[in-house]
C-alpha cells in the first residue's frame, strides 16, 4: 500500500503546475468486523477502502479540497486523481483567497510501519466462540490494517501504518446488569484474553444480586478510568482548542482565562509518542511528541491548528483544524488499587458512564447516566448493583474542589469506535475517586 | 453506464442460495464562511459495493471501493468466506426474499439544483449571512454553511431486482454567539433540524439573512437574560426540540434489533418489549406516531430500504397505543413481527440495520394560540442543545437554546440554559395539546449514530409543537 500511494503520488505531482502547491493525504483500511450478539455471529464481514484528499493551492493563497474514493488499481486511481486535480484547478480562480491558510513548507519526511499481522481471525473466533458459549455476550470483534499517509509536492513524504485488533464486548446476567470489556492488541494471545475474560465474570457475579435503587442526592464515588474518560471527552469538546476557548465556546474557556482551576493533582497531556494515531497533520506538519494542556490544575496549553496560528497571531503545534486531542495521557495520582474500596468507605463503584452532554457549558456543567458495573460500596465493600442514575455535576467539581484523588494505576483505552473507519485515538488514564458526586434522577 | 454497471455486475453473482449487491455513490459538498471568512470548501465522493451472500444457513458481506471485476471479485470471496464460516454460529439465519423487484426508482425533487449555483454565488450568499449575523458588536463568534448530500443507489440480487434510487438533502447551519459578562450564549437555525430532501431554492426561500438578524439578536437577549428558574410547570415544545425528543425517547426505544439485544454494547437496549406491543399505553390518547417514508421533501423518504423492502406508511402508535416496532424484513423474521422498510446503512461499507426513517408525530388540534393561552405556569422550548438519555431509553435529560416563560395564557421574558428531566414512560402521558397542520414541520437529523461498526445515518422527524404538563424544569449555574 505504501508503494502504491508513494508510486501515484509522483505520477500526480508530475501534472503540477508553475505556482501551485499541492497536498495529498491517503487513508486505507482492510478490515473485518464480526457482529455478535448472545454469544452467537450476528453480521460478518470485510471492508476494503481507500481513499485519498487532494488539497491545491495557489501563489494568491487561493485553495480547493477534494476527498475521493480509489479503487487501487494504479491506473484507473490515476486517471480519477488527474481529473480531480483539473476541476480543483478550474474552480480555484473564483474563490476568495484565504487569509489563514498555512501548509508546512519545510520537507520533515516520517515513517512508522506496524503493520505485521500476527493472528488469524478464524482460529481467534474458535477459540472465542467455545468459551463465551454459555455467556449472553454481545459486541464487536474487528481487526485489520490501517493507513494514513501524506505527501505533497515539495517532496514530504509521511507514513504510518498498522495492524491490530480489538475484541470490545458485554456479558450480561439474567437481570439486564452487564460489564462491558475490552481486549485489544496487536498480537492475540489467548491467555491475556482468558484472563480479560474471567475479570469479567468475577465482576458480573456481584452485579446477580438484586439491583438496589439509589436515592439522588450527593455520593462519594469511583471512577474507574472507562468512566472518567467519558468526562475527559466532553472537556475534549472544544476544552482545549485555542480557538474553542477564544471565542468562549469551549467548556473550559474559564480555566483558560485562569479564572477557575482544577485540582492540583490534575494534569494532561496530549501524548503523541505515547499513542497509536499518526504524528503528522493533514497540513504536513510534524507534531510535538508531548503537549502539556493541563499542568497541576492549571491550564497550560492549547492545541492550537495552523489555521489559528494567523487567525490570531499565535504559534501552532500542529493540531488538526479540529483542535481535538487524539491521545489524552492524564498523570497518575496516589491511590493504590486496593485501597479503593476502603478510601470510599460508603457510596458507589462506578465502572462506566454513558451518553454525556453539558446542561452549562459555560460552566463546564455536564450530565449523563451510569451503565455497565455500578455498584453501591458499604463499610468498604462492593454489596450490590444500582439502577439507572443520572448525575449532573461540573467538572469544576468533579476534578476540581471534590476530587479526592486519582489512582497510582494507569489504564490505556483504546478507542473502539468504527465511524467511516477504526479509529487510532486513545486515551491512558488513572481511575479517579470523588466526593459529592451529584445524582439527579 | 450505470445500466452497463447493473449489466455487468450481475453476471458476477456466484452460485448461492441468495446474493445481493448494494451499489453506492455519495457526493459531499460543504461549503463553510466564519466570521466572514471561507473555510476550505469540503467535496468528498466516496463509491464503492457491497455484496452480501446468504447460503447454507450462513450469512457474510464483502464491501469494497475496488470497483474494478478483480476488486468486486475479491468482495464476493470475502462474503462467501463469511457466510461459510458463519454457516450454524448465527444468532438468526436469514432468509431471503424471493420476489423480484422490477424497476424500483426513487429520486428526490430538486426544484432549483445544488450543482446549478456556482461556488462563487454560494460564497457570497453565505457571506452576506456572515454580516447579518455579526450586526452588533456584542456577537463574539458567528458563521454559516451549507451542507449537500447526494447519494445514489444501485441494488439487484439473485431474484433479478433492480432498483435505482437517487436521494438528494441540503442543510443549512447559521451560528451566532453572544458574551455578556464572560458568559456566552449560543442561538443556532438548521444545525441539528432543519434538513430536508430539496432543491437549492429551499435556502434562498427560507429567507436567511432575516434569520441571521434574528438568532443574533436572540443570542444577545439570551446572554443578559436570567437562569432559567427550576421549577415543575408546563413545557411547551418547538417542533425543533420535539424531533430530539421524539427521536431519543420514541425512535429508538421501537428499534427491532435493540429490543432484540444486538445494540447492548454500544447504543443500547429499550425498555420496550416484544409483549408491548398492540397493549401497552406508550402516551396520552393525543399521541399518533408514524413511521412514513412517503412524506414529500422529508429527509428519509424513499420507495425501498437498502435490503430492497418496498415502503409504505405505517402507525408505530396509535391513540397512545403502541401498534408496532422499527424492525426491517429481517428482523421480523426473529420474531415474527410486522416489518417496515427501515433496514438501512449509511454507505456501501456497512451492512443494514434497523434505523429510523421518517418518524412522525401527526399533527392535531390545536393552534399555537391556543396552547399559549392554556397555560397559566410554563415555559416555550425551542432548538436543542444538549441530549442524553440512558442505555433503556427511560430518563432523559435536554438542553435548549432559548426559554420563554409563559404566565397566564402569555409568553413573557426570555431565559437563558433551559434544560427539562423526564422519564419515557411518564413523559409522553403528560401530553395534552399537540399542534396543529399549520403548525407542522418537516424537519431531519443528518447525523444519528449505532451499530456495530459504527454507521451514522439521516432521519427525518416531522412534527407540530407540542404541550406537555408538570415537566422538571431547570436552569444553569
Amino acid at each position: 500500500m505504501r508503494d502504491y500511494f508513494e508510486n501515484i503520488a509522483q505520477k500526480l505531482f508530475k501534472h503540477i503546475q508553475k505556482d501551485e502547491f499541492l497536498i495529498l493525504n491517503f487513508d486505507a483500511e482492510i478490515s473485518n468486523f464480526v457482529r455478535l450478539n448472545k454469544a452467537k455471529i450476528r453480521q460478518p464481514g470485510n471492508v476494503k477502502q481507500i481513499s485519498m484528499s487532494l488539497s491545491l493551492s495557489n501563489r494568491d493563497k487561493r485553495n480547493l479540497k477534494s476527498y475521493v474514493r480509489l479503487n487501487g488499481s494504479f491506473d484507473k486511481d490515476l486517471s480519477t486523481l488527474i481529473k480531480t486535480l483539473n476541476y480543483l484547478r478550474r474552480e480555484l480562480p473564483d474563490l476568495p483567497k484565504d487569509p489563514y491558510l498555512l501548509f508546512s513548507k519545510s520537507v520533515q519526511s516520517t515513517e512508522v510501519s506496524d503493520d505485521k499481522k500476527y493472528i488469524n481471525d478464524e482460529e481467534n473466533l474458535d477459540y472465542i466462540l467455545p468459551r463465551i458459549a454459555s455467556l449472553d455476550l454481545v459486541g464487536i470483534y474487528s481487526s485489520g490494517y490501517i493507513y494514513t499517509g501524506l505527501a505533497n509536492s515539495l517532496g514530504q513524504f509521511n507514513w504510518h501504518s498498522d495492524y491490530s485488533f480489538s475484541f470490545d464486548y458485554s456479558i450480561y446476567n439474567e437481570n439486564n446488569n452487564a460489564i462491558k470489556l475490552n481486549y485489544s492488541s496487536k498480537k492475540w494471545n489467548n491467555e491475556e484474553f482468558e484472563t480479560n475474560l474471567d475479570q469479567g465474570i468475577k465482576k458480573l457475579k456481584i452485579l446477580s444480586q438484586s439491583p438496589r435503587t439509589i436515592p439522588k442526592g450527593e455520593y462519594t464515588v469511583y471512577l474507574e478510568p472507562s468512566a472518567l474518560n467519558e468526562i475527559i471527552d466532553m472537556m475534549s469538546w472544544g476544552g482545549f482548542s485555542y480557538k474553542a476557548n477564544k471565542i468562549g465556546t469551549s467548556p473550559l474557556h474559564l480555566l483558560s482565562k485562569g479564572e477557575k482551576s482544577l485540582h492540583a493533582s490534575v494534569s494532561i497531556d496530549e501524548n503523541i509518542k505515547g499513542g497509536i494515531s499518526a504524528n503528522f497533520s493533514s497540513d504536513g506538519f510534524i507534531k510535538p511528541d508531548v503537549i502539556n494542556m493541563i499542568k497541576d490544575g492549571e491550564f497550560t496549553e492549547s492545541l492550537t491548528s495552523p489555521r489559528s496560528s494567523l487567525e490570531y497571531s499565535v504559534a501552532h503545534n500542529a493540531s488538526s483544524i479540529s483542535e481535538y486531542p487524539y491521545s489524552i495521557d492524564m498523570t497518575a495520582g496516589a491511590i493504590d488499587d486496593d485501597t479503593i474500596l476502603s478510601t470510599i468507605n460508603n457510596g458507589l463503584y462506578i465502572s462506566n458512564l454513558w451518553y454525556l452532554n453539558f446542561s452549562d457549558r459555560n460552566n463546564a456543567r455536564m450530565t449523563g447516566l451510569t451503565r455497565f458495573g455500578c455498584f453501591v460500596v458499604e463499610n468498604g465493600q462492593l454489596t450490590a448493583p444500582i439502577n439507572t442514575m443520572r448525575f449532573d455535576d461540573s467538572v469544576y467539581s468533579m476534578l476540581g474542589e471534590n476530587l479526592i484523588g486519582l489512582t497510582s494505576n494507569r489504564e490505556l483505552l483504546i478507542d473502539s469506535g468504527t465511524y467511516e473507519e477504526r479509529s487510532t485515538s486513545s486515551a491512558r488514564l488513572p481511575g479517579a475517586i470523588v466526593d459529592n458526586f451529584k445524582m439527579t434522577l | 453506464m450505470k445500466n452497463e454497471f447493473l449489466k455487468q455486475i450481475s453476471t458476477y453473482f456466484p452460485s448461492v442460495d441468495y446474493c445481493s449487491f448494494r451499489f453506492v455513490n455519495k457526493y459531499t459538498n460543504i461549503v463553510s464562511v466564519t466570521r466572514n471568512v471561507l473555510e476550505p470548501i469540503e467535496i468528498l465522493e466516496d463509491e464503492g459495493v457491497m455484496a452480501t451472500i446468504i447460503h447454507n444457513g450462513g450469512y457474510g458481506y464483502g464491501a469494497s471501493s475496488d470497483l474494478t471485476p478483480d476488486g468486486i471479485l475479491k468482495a464476493i470471496e470475502e462474503a462467501k468466506k463469511w457466510a461459510e464460516y458463519s454457516s450454524g454460529k448465527l444468532v438468526h439465519v436469514p432468509h431471503p426474499p424471493s420476489m423480484r423487484i422490477d424497476d424500483g426508482k426513487y429520486f428526490t425533487h430538486e426544484k432549483d439544483s445544488w450543482a446549478k449555483e456556482s461556488n462563487k454565488d454560494k460564497v457570497d450568499y453565505l457571506m452576506q449571512i456572515n454580516k447579518s449575523l455579526k450586526s452588533k458588536p456584542t456577537i463574539s463568534n458567528w458563521g454559516a454553511s451549507f451542507r449537500y448530500n447526494k447519494i445514489e443507489t444501485l441494488f439487484t440480487d439473485t431474484n433479478g431486482s433492480d432498483i435505482r434510487q437517487n436521494i438528494s438533502y441540503i442543510l443549512p447551519q447559521l451560528v451566532a454567539c453572544a458574551e455578556y459578562k464572560k458568559q456566552i450564549q449560543t442561538r443556532t437555525f438548521g444545525g441539528h433540524a432543519h434538513a430536508r430532501q430539496i432543491g437549492y431554492n429551499f435556502l434562498r426561500d427560507s429567507d436567511l439573512i432575516t434569520k441571521a438578524e434574528q438568532i443574533a439578536n436572540d443570542a444577545i437577549e439570551l446572554s443578559m437574560a436570567p437562569n432559567c428558574p427550576d421549577s415543575k410547570m408546563d413545557a411547551l415544545i418547538a417542533p425543533d426540540q420535539m424531533i430530539l425528543q421524539i427521536h431519543e425517547s420514541i425512535g429508538h426505544p421501537l428499534e427491532l434489533d435493540r429490543i432484540l439485544g444486538d445494540e447492548r454494547n454500544y447504543a443500547g437496549s429499550s425498555f420496550v418489549n416484544l409483549d408491548m406491543f398492540g397493549e401497552y399505553k406508550y402516551g396520552s390518547d393525543k399521541l399518533n406516531i408514524s413511521f412514513n417514508p412517503n412524506q414529500e421533501s422529508e429527509l428519509a423518504t424513499y420507495n425501498y430500504d437498502d435490503d430492497g423492502t418496498a415502503a409504505t406508511k405505517k402507525y408505530l402508535i396509535k391513540d397512545g397505543i403502541l401498534e408496532r416496532p422499527i424492525g426491517g424484513f429481517y428482523s421480523s423474521q426473529r420474531v415474527n413481527q410486522d416489518y417496515v422498510a427501515c433496514s438501512r446503512a449509511t454507505s456501501w461499507n456497512r451492512p443494514p440495520i434497523d434505523r429510523m426513517g421518517n418518524i412522525n408525530l401527526e399533527p392535531g388540534e390545536s393552534s399555537f394560540s391556543e396552547m399559549i393561552a392554556s397555560v397559566e405556569d410554563g415555559i416555550f422550548l425551542e432548538t436543542n442543545n444538549s441530549w442524553s438519555i440512558d442505555d433503556y431509553r427511560n430518563k432523559f435529560q435536554f438542553g435548549c437554546e432559548k426559554g420563554t416563560i409563559i404566565k397566564n395564557g402569555e409568553l413573557k421574558s426570555v431565559t437563558k440554559n433551559p434544560n427539562y428531566r423526564g422519564i419515557t414512560k411518564e413523559f409522553w402521558h403528560n401530553l395534552s395539546m399537540v399542534g396543529d397542520e399549520t403548525s407542522f414541520s418537516i424537519l431531519g437529523t443528518a447525523n444519528c449514530g449505532k451499530g456495530e461498526p459504527n454507521q451514522t445515518i439521516f432521519v427525518g422527524h416531522a412534527t407540530p409543537p407540542c404541550l406537555f404538563r408538570e415537566i422538571d424544569i431547570f436552569g444553569g449555574e
